[in-house]
């Protein structure tokens, strides 16, 4: 008498390309939400961008309710 | 799974756990900010370094428009962030995770980092509400939040690892060694240098509601990416043997 058996074998090969894409969209989402204070916009605003805080505001509620320091 | 399908189920997972968190924070947590922007406003004309005159209220309604319609946005932007993370240790620890099925481990996997990422470093760094928080001591609060993260997290791992070296108790093992390093680094970090100044029991229901946000997206991000993975997992090799 034979017995018939099935089994699921499942891979989790992860390219390093996958990763490192989304460990970049980790840390630079993180710095926005969470830190940046005038930083991203001072690429091309300069110094004004440091006074305008434009991300800081807008990422402001977020940031305290996410438990980020904010100011 | 193909690399694209992968990359695109993580950040659709982060984004839609993230904009549930915005809108739950939009609901539950907004009406506490503005109470604390309140007091903070207040404190600003009694000491004389604002004004409280009609051009204030238009310049504070301005920018108070702008930082809560970017409460939604700004979720999206977290929870793609940290979505990203959730997938890279998902795909990476996915097969040592226990469940029947990806929705229960990505959900279990999502505890463990809700309570290593988020829970323990705020009961050492608890969120504040606007009013409470020195603008000179920002940097050093901020570099202290992100190293007990990154401790938590690495210790965590490192737990987790150490633990597989041995055949009996390895959750047990890894429980309680992170429990002796994370109580150990919890007691030789320094506290949040600010004092609090605005009312406790604000403070104290803003946490709350500060962590029913948090845990929204947690929740979301697992059950989420779960259901997907379980979709798209496309890599199953069905085997017959006799």
């Amino acid at each position: 008498m034979s017995e018939s058996r099935q089994i699921t074998v499942s891979k989790t090969g992860v390219s390093k390309l996958a990763i490192l894409a989304l460990a970049i969209v980790f840390a630079a989402g993180l710095f926005v939400v969470g830190f940046d204070q005038g930083h991203v916009f001072s690429l091309v605003y300069g110094e004004q961008a440091y006074t305008d805080l434009y991300i800081h505001e807008l990422t402001h509620d977020m940031r305290h309710a996410a438990g980020f320091p904010c100011h | 799974m193909k690399t694209f399908h992968f990359i695109t189920i993580v950040l659709i997972s982060g984004a839609f756990a993230g904009l549930i968190h915005g809108t739950v924070n939009f609901a539950i947590v907004e009406p506490y900010l503005d109470q604390a922007i309140g007091i903070e406003n207040q404190n600003l004309f009694e000491s004389g370094e604002e004004e409280d005159s009609p051009q204030f209220w238009v310049e504070y309604e301005g920018y108070r428009v702008w930082q809560k319609s970017g409460q939604i946005l700004a979720g999206v932007i977290l929870g793609t962030s940290v979505g990203a993370l959730f997938g890279i240790v998902f795909a990476l620890s996915r097969n040592s995770l226990p469940g029947s099925n990806d929705v229960k481990r990505a959900l279990i996997l999502a505890g463990i980092m809700w309570l290593t990422l988020y829970l323990i470093p705020f009961l050492k760094y608890p969120a504040n509400p606007p009013t409470v928080g020195d603008a000179e001591t920002v940097v050093l609060r901020a570099a202290l939040y992100i190293s007990f993260i990154t401790i938590s997290g690495i210790g965590a791992i490192m737990f987790y690892k150490l633990s597989r070296k041995f055949k009996n108790r390895k959750k047990l093992v890894s429980i309680i060694g992170y429990g002796i390093f994370i109580s150990a680094v919890f007691f030789v970090m320094p506290e949040n240098p600010d004092e609090i100044t605005a009312p406790m029991n604000l403070v104290n229901e803003f946490r709350f509601m500060s962590v029913l946000g948090v845990s929204s997206f947690w929740i979301s991000v697992g059950i989420i990416l779960g259901f997907f993975w379980n979709r798209f997992e496309s890599n199953k090799d069905t085997m017959q043997y006799s």
